[in-house]
This record gives C-alpha cells, sequence and structure tokens, in this order.
C-alpha cells in the first residue's frame, strides 16, 4: 500500500514527525513515572504489611488477652494460617546512649515484646536486620570496647573519681567527690572506656597509681594488644538480633533511626554517627513505662536496662524511627502482664490461684495464596473456638475478651487496620491518574497541531495523489496510519524514558538532595561556551542561531544558578521519608498501567491525527495542484 | 464526425469559480471530444480556462453542468469510486510543474499509480521498462530535487503511463522548460503518440500545438475550432 511507503518516508525525511513522536514520548513517559511511583508506594504499603504484621492481627490493647498460647494452638491448626505470634505492644520512654556526659537524651518509643522464633515466622523480621556484623566503620571501637571493658567494668568508686578528675573530663576539679561520683554513675560503659584509655596513654603515673595489680596487668596486655593489632573481633551480632539475646540475657533491637545517631547519605548508604561511635550495639539503653492496671490505673513505673543487640530496617520510616523490639517476657514485666501468683487477701502467703500472662496482640500469617478476608474470618472462629475452650478450661479464672463486648477487641487483616493510612494513598492515586488523563489531551492535541502543519505542509502532494486517482479514504488512511506510527514509536519511547527514570529515580532523587558539584561546575562551563557561541553568531547575520543561542543560554543559565542554589542551601529533598513513610523511593514499573498509557497515548494519537487527516481528505485537489 | 461514440466527449461544460465574493465564470458551454489516439492541442491564452478542462476531462473536478463521457460512460455522474479508477487507469495527467513527490526516488514515484490502484504489488517491472525507454535507468533511486527538469518532467509521463491509460493529460508540459529540453519532451510524446498514445495537451504555444493531429481553441469559454491554417 502507498500509505505505508509515504509513511515510512514522512517519518524518516523530515523533523516535525520527530518533534510529534518526541511529544507523544514525554506524555507517555510522564504518567508512567507518576503512575508507577504511586503504585509502587501503594504496594510498599500492602507489603510493608505482610513485612511487618503478616496477614491477620487480633488485638486487645493494654489489658491483653490471657491464655493466649491456647488461642495460637487453636489459629495454628487452621488449614489457612502458617504461623501466629504473640506480641505485647506498648509505649515508653527510652534513655539514649548519647550524647556524651551526664544528660542523656530521652526518647519516646514504641515498644514491641515478641517471642522472636515465632514473630520471624509471622513477619519477615530476619530480613529486616541491620547489622551481620560489625561495620567497618564501627570495628575500631568495638575493639576498644573489648579490650579495655573488662577494667573499666571493675572500677570501684574511689578509681572512677581518680580516672575522671584525671582524664580533665568537663570541671571535676571544683566538684565534690560526691558530684564525682554521681557523674560517674551516669556515665555509659563506652564512656569509661574513652576515659580509661585517655588517662592511660596520657597519665600512666595516675594509673599506676589507682589500679589494683590485676587490673594494671589486664590494662598492660590491652594496650598491647591495641598497639599491634592483635584481638579477635568475631561476633554473633545478627545472631543475637534473631533471637534477642545475647549471653542468655535479654536485650533490644531498636528500628534504624530510633538513633537519632544515624542518617542516610546522598548514595542511600546508612552512616554512623561520629565515625562509627556511635554504633547502637556497643551501648545500652534505659527503658522505662508506666504499667496501666486492667481498670486503667497506672502503677509504679518500670524500667529495665537492656543493650541494644542490633538495629533492624523494615523500610517504614515511622516504624524505623520509633521501634524497639525486645523479648515478650521483659515487655510483659513493663507492663505487668506476666504470669503471677494470686494471693489470699488475708493471708499473702497462701496462692490461690495464678494469673496468666497476656498478649496485647497475636499477628497470624497466612498460608500462601489465603485472601486475608477470608483467613479473617477462620481466625474469628478460631477466636470463638478458643474463647468457649478457656472459659471451659478456667471457669474461675480471667475471662478472655469476647466479640461484642469487649469493643476493644479487634480482629483484622492488616489492610483493615491501616485503613485510615492505606484508603487516602488509594484516593490520591485514582486523583493522580484522573488529574494525568489530562496528558492525553495534551498529547492528542499536540499531534494535531502538528499533522494540521504537516498536512499543510503536504498539500500539493495530496492534490498530486488525488490525480492520479487516490481516493479519499486513500488519503485519511495516510495521515491515520501516520499517527498510529507517531503514536506506537512515541508510546515505546515514551516507555523508555518512564522505565530509565522510574528505575534511576532514587538516583535522580538523591541527586537533587546533594547535586554533585562535578555537575554544577559542568553547568556552568556549558552555559559560558553557549554565550561565547552565541556572541559569535551575532556577528554572523542569521537570525535563528542567536535566538536558540539566547535560549540555550538562558536555559543552562537557569538550571546552572538553581543547581548552586540547591548546593546553597542543602539540596531538595521531595521523598521525605518522615512524610511517605518509606525511606526508598519505588522504583518498579507498574506493567499494566504502563501498557494502559502506552495504548491510550495512541489512541489519543489517532484522535489528534484524525482531524488532520479528514481535512486532508476534503482538499479540493484541483487547487492542491494550483498550490505552488 | 463518425456514427460511434468518440474515446471522450465533452458537451456544454460550465464551470465557475468563485473569487471572494465575485463569480467568475470559466467555462460557458464548452464542448470537445477526442477519437482513440488522437493527439488534441488547445490552445488559449492563460486565464482562459484550459488548465479548468483538462481537470474536468481527467475527472479532477466536476462541472457545474454539462456532461462528460469516455467510451459513452458519463464519468461526470461516476461515484467516487468509479472516478478514482478512472483517474489512475484511463487517463494520466502530467503537469507543468512535475508535480513528483519529493520524498519518493524516481522509481517509487512512476510506480505510485500502480501502488494506488493495483494495492501492494505495483509493477515494478513496467515501472522500470517505461524509465529506461526515457533514459533514467541509472537514476532509479534519485529523489526528485537531484534531477534536472527535464529529467522531472520524464518520470512525471512514465508515471501518467504506467498504467497504461489509452489518454494522456497534459498541462502545459514543456511551459517549465528551455526549448531544447522541452523538444525531447515533445519527441517523447510523439513516439508514445505514434504507439498508440490518445493526447489531450493544454498549451498557449502555437508551434507546439502545430504538432498535435487537430488543435481547438479555447476563447470566452467556449471551445472552438483553430482558424489558423495549420490543421491536421
Amino acid at each position: 500500500m502507498y500509505q505505508f511507503l509515504l509513511t515510512s518516508r514522512y517519518l524518516t525525511s523530515r523533523i516535525i514527525p520527530v518533534l510529534a513522536v518526541a511529544a507523544v514520548a514525554l506524555c507517555v513517559a510522564l504518567v508512567i513515572v507518576v503512575v508507577s511511583v504511586m503504585t509502587g508506594f501503594l504496594d510498599m504499603v500492602r507489603d510493608s504489611g505482610r513485612t511487618l504484621m503478616g496477614d491477620v492481627v487480633i488485638s486487645y490493647p493494654v489489658v491483653g488477652i490471657p491464655w493466649y498460647d491456647d488461642l495460637i494452638e487453636e489459629i495454628e491448626a487452621l488449614p489457612e494460617a502458617a504461623a501466629a505470634a504473640p506480641l505485647v505492644d506498648t509505649i515508653g520512654v527510652l534513655r539514649m546512649p548519647y550524647p556524651e556526659g551526664a544528660g542523656k537524651e530521652p526518647k519516646m518509643v514504641q515498644i514491641w515484646g515478641v517471642d522472636p522464633g515465632r514473630f520471624a515466622k509471622v513477619t519477615t523480621y530476619a530480613d529486616t536486620l541491620m547489622w551481620p556484623t560489625i561495620p567497618e566503620a564501627a570495628r575500631y571501637y568495638v575493639a576498644r570496647d573489648r579490650l579495655y571493658g573488662p577494667v573499666a567494668k571493675s572500677l570501684d568508686r574511689q578509681q572512677k573519681i581518680a580516672i575522671l578528675r584525671a582524664s580533665g573530663y568537663e570541671d571535676t576539679t571544683s566538684m565534690s567527690d560526691g558530684q564525682v561520683a554521681d557523674l560517674a554513675t551516669a556515665l555509659t560503659q563506652p564512656e569509661w572506656i574513652d576515659h580509661l584509655r585517655t588517662v592511660v596513654l596520657n597519665s600512666p603515673d595516675v594509673i599506676r597509681k589507682t589500679l589494683r595489680e590485676d587490673q594494671l596487668e589486664t590494662i598492660q596486655s590491652a594496650v598491647e594488644a591495641e598497639i599491634e593489632n592483635d584481638f579477635d573481633l568475631e561476633d554473633n551480632y545478627r545472631e543475637d538480633g534473631l533471637t534477642m539475646r545475647r549471653n542468655g540475657q535479654p536485650g533490644m533491637v531498636a528500628g534504624i533511626h530510633v538513633s537519632d545517631a544515624n542518617y542516610r547519605d546522598s548514595e542511600g548508604q546508612y552512616k554512623i554517627g561520629r565515625n562509627g561511635h556511635w554504633w547502637l550495639p556497643r551501648f545500652q539503653g534505659a527503658l522505662t513505662t508506666i504499667p496501666v492496671d486492667a481498670s486503667g490505673g497506672t502503677l509504679e513505673p518500670e524500667t529495665e536496662v537492656l543493650p541494644f543487640l542490633n538495629e533492624f530496617s523494615s523500610g517504614v520510616f515511622p516504624v524505623d524511627e520509633s521501634r524497639v523490639m525486645l523479648p515478650i517476657e521483659v515487655a510483659q514485666r513493663l507492663m505487668h502482664l506476666d504470669e503471677a501468683e494470686i494471693v489470699d487477701d488475708l493471708d499473702p502467703t497462701k496462692v490461690v490461684g495464678v494469673e496468666p500472662a497476656r498478649a496485647t496482640m497475636i499477628l497470624v500469617r497466612g498460608q500462601p495464596g489465603v485472601e486475608p478476608l477470608a483467613l479473617r474470618e477462620r481466625v474469628r472462629e478460631a477466636y470463638r473456638a478458643f474463647v468457649t475452650r478457656v472459659e471451659e478450661a478456667h471457669p474461675d479464672g480471667p475471662r478472655p475478651p469476647r466479640e461484642g463486648i469487649n469493643f476493644g477487641l479487634n480482629v483484622l487483616t492488616w489492610e483493615e487496620q491501616n485503613a485510615a493510612f492505606i484508603g487516602p494513598v488509594e484516593k490520591e492515586r485514582a486523583l493522580m491518574r484522573t488529574l494525568f488523563s489530562i496528558v492525553y489531551v495534551v498529547c492528542a492535541a499536540l499531534v494535531l497541531a502538528i499533522f494540521w502543519a504537516i498536512v499543510y505542509e503536504k498539500t500539493r502532494d495530496i492534490g498530486i495523489l488525488r490525480s492520479i486517482g487516490a481516493s479519499r479514504p486513500g488519503i485519511v488512511w495516510i495521515f491515520m496510519l501516520y499517527g498510529l506510527v507517531v503514536g506506537v514509536v512515541g508510546a515505546f519511547f515514551g516507555l523508555l524514558l518512564g522505565w530509565l527514570v522510574t528505575s534511576n529515580v532514587n538516583g535522580i532523587h538523591d541527586m537533587l538532595a546533594e547535586p554533585p558539584e562535578w555537575l554544577a561546575w559542568g553547568l556552568a562551563v556549558a552555559t559560558a561556551i553557549m554565550f561565547f557561541w552565541t556572541v559569535i553568531k551575532l556577528f554572523g547575520g542569521r537570525i535563528l542561531p542567536v535566538v536558540l543561542g539566547v535560549m540555550g543560554t538562558l536555559v543552562l543559565g537557569v538550571f546552572t544558578t538553581l543547581i548552586f542554589l540547591l548546593d546553597a542551601q542543602g539540596g531538595l529533598v521531595i521523598w521525605d521519608p518522615a512524610v511517605y513513610y518509606f525511606t526508598e523511593v519505588p522504583n518498579d514499573i507498574d506493567v499494566p498501567e504502563a501498557i494502559i498509557t502506552m495504548i491510550g497515548a495512541v489512541i489519543f494519537s489517532l484522535v489528534g491525527a484524525a482531524i488532520p487527516a479528514a481535512r486532508a481528505a476534503d482538499i479540493d485537489p484541483v487547487r492542491a495542484l494550483r498550490y505552488e | 464526425m463518425s456514427e460511434s461514440s468518440p474515446l471522450l466527449e465533452a458537451r456544454n461544460l460550465y464551470k465557475t469559480y468563485r473569487m471572494g465574493t465575485v463569480d467568475v465564470p470559466v467555462l460557458r458551454g464548452s464542448s470537445i471530444h477526442m477519437e482513440p489516439g488522437e493527439w488534441v492541442a488547445i490552445l488559449g491564452a492563460s486565464g482562459s480556462g484550459k488548465s479548468t478542462l483538462l481537470h474536468l476531462l481527467g475527472g479532477l473536478d466536476t462541472p457545474d453542468s454539462g456532461e462528460i463521457r469516455f467510451k459513452g460512460e458519463l464519468i461526470s455522474s461516476h461515484v467516487r469510486g468509479a472516478r478514482n479508477r478512472y483517474r489512475n487507469r484511463d487517463v494520466g495527467f502530467v503537469f507543468q510543474f512535475y508535480h513528483l513527490l519529493p520524498e519518493l526516488n524516481v522509481l517509487e514515484n512512476t510506480l505510485l499509480p500502480g501502488l494506488v490502484g493495483a494495492g501492494i504489488r505495483g509493477d515494478r517491472k513496467r515501472a522500470r521498462e517505461l524509465l529506461e525507454a526515457f533514459g533514467l535507468d541509472h537514476r532509479l533511486t534519485h529523489r526528485p530535487r537531484e534531477l534536472s527538469g527535464g529529467e522531472r518532467q520524464r518520470v512525471a509521463i512514465a508515471r501518467a503511463l504506467l498504467n497504461g491509460p489509452e489518454i494522456l493529460l497534459a498541462d502545459e508540459p514543456t511551459g517549465n522548460l528551455d526549448a531544447e529540453t522541452g523538444q525531447e519532451i515533445l519527441d517523447l510524446l510523439k513516439r508514445e503518440h505514434e504507439a498508440g498514445l490518445g493526447i489531450m495537451m493544454v498549451t498557449h504555444d502555437r508551434s507546439i500545438a502545430a504538432l498535435a493531429d487537430r488543435t481547438v481553441v479555447l476563447q470566452q469559454g467556449q471551445v472552438v475550432p483553430d482558424e489558423s491554417p495549420v490543421s491536421h
């Protein structure tokens, strides 16, 4: 067909169709990038449910559910359920190890007491652990902790006072011994190691006078080991994080942003404050909670000092910023939800019963392929069976909360639990999609305008074709085929561009957040070259190169200025993790949406081409031929 | 005049063009006919409506009134498809300004009526033969802008003849060429005419019209026999 021949020739020998293809490509790329990021965001929200909480959650806050092991047994008997895990959820205040000195920063945290083994089966906890081993930056500090730790720990009150005075720390000379001793108790173990080491290196006589013989020996070998770089840094930080225990003692695993000393650099790498000094697993923290009794009254605050074992990164910013995980029995102790004996009111030595341990949440993970809603129904049934079973087994004991009576009891899917959060995201995506549909109209309008120009330019060709017998529909076909090819080629390039931008969106974002200097200077040089080129062209006698030169100089100049400005004010952070919950911008192409967008672009290219095509067919061939 | 109907016959054609708000009558009852294989020259001053008459005869335009018959069939009332076929197969246009498509090469330009009419196949063999006969075989893949005026007009004639029409409608075919090149084109037409091609040629040049079997003059919108002594 001559339409194919003409379309291919028109496409390859003109600049105008290139503009049309570029216009369509830009429209398609725009929609693909925006919708992919939005969909990716929504998917991340949904996936994080499984990552962090499993599929279905039974919750009864504060008071908790007694005999929860029976409930888990009941749930795990369901063919739809893969695993279930108990959890105690509360809030508390965590005393952070920083800053240096006596006044430490407290931080409000969400405490999750979990059974590490069962928790890992329900969630992907194991994959979120941050430190499989000691990070490079922290190795030096960990080595020092190991070498000087035993002595630092064995110091008595007088020794501590002497060392603090000798280390030149704060203004200890004007303090009484009592004040110095108070200060000493506030310092963390790694701080003690610092002071001890300073005094060992700078005032050996003080050390010789202060330390006992056995301590001196240990210090001597520690100094030698440090000098010769001869020490053993084997570690089980991952294992500690998984079991939430170190040497049998419970500890904490904090979200990566709980410690404000951790930050992400522009390459997306986590950095530890003061070159590794503030690596959290070196330290311990004091966790304080206010337990509440069954009727809502507050009890005396409880405090536990626990070592940090590891850190986790779920990718969900509010979680990583506030959650601290620890063994469930510690959380139960902190909240008075642990098993307790019930004693006789008149004779406290007489045990009359046992108050069972409680869990405020049960997380359930479904078997692969089971719909969360179906699972939820089965879990509700299991819960009812559990209530009946417990009431028969313990007629006098505390009753588990019941549906319809204890309104705080909820059995919900993760999506329902977080509907207030997911709902707006879904609405936002629908809104974005609607708004960006306007892009199609823009696409059609651009194709229309460009094709109008092409038809105008090709008027004579149309007359010639008619004179050799081409029909009106034949002429329409030329331009529809042309529109189709422009649409398809444009959509393809749009997909390519959209894919390039989307898959590099984090790199682009980080570049905006911290524009590299070479980019700014490169642009500055390009601006200068463009400017001189324009000046030279000014004497060339033609206007187009000058206009292009001025425009190019202006565009480059504006970009250069913007980049320098961004550099000066510390970059542009669009994807603020505090707003968007996730630390990374989603970067997967939404394939179905991309296909719909591409089809839409082709259809609207055809719509845009239809009007000029019809106009072309209606051109009077006699006039067209006279047109010279 | 013979009893059998002529190859092409136009009767009492009227055509008025609207220029702005003024109606300009171009043809006022023109009648013309040609026999198979005849070469008819239409003489006329510029603006006399020669081109309009040719466009009407070629089915490119429709008259306000009057009728045009090809082999006895009324083409002015043809349905569209039939008229497109008529332009594609039965007649071939040659214009003063060649009217080649700039994006297509010589062979493709020549093939175009074949592609338009027959679809995908297009008669490449015939196109090559024609171009070879016109001395363009070394120019097949050249673009029109790379050719001289004479070469372009030869390509245009090859295109017009591709589908083997019985009538060539030529509108001042040498009007844009120097005398020597124009003569080459006329020689070419003469050869084709001798081979049996009917030619309806519009010109304002009496010496060119002299090559025709018969010359008519278009004046004041009417076709009258040429009164000059030179006749067929």
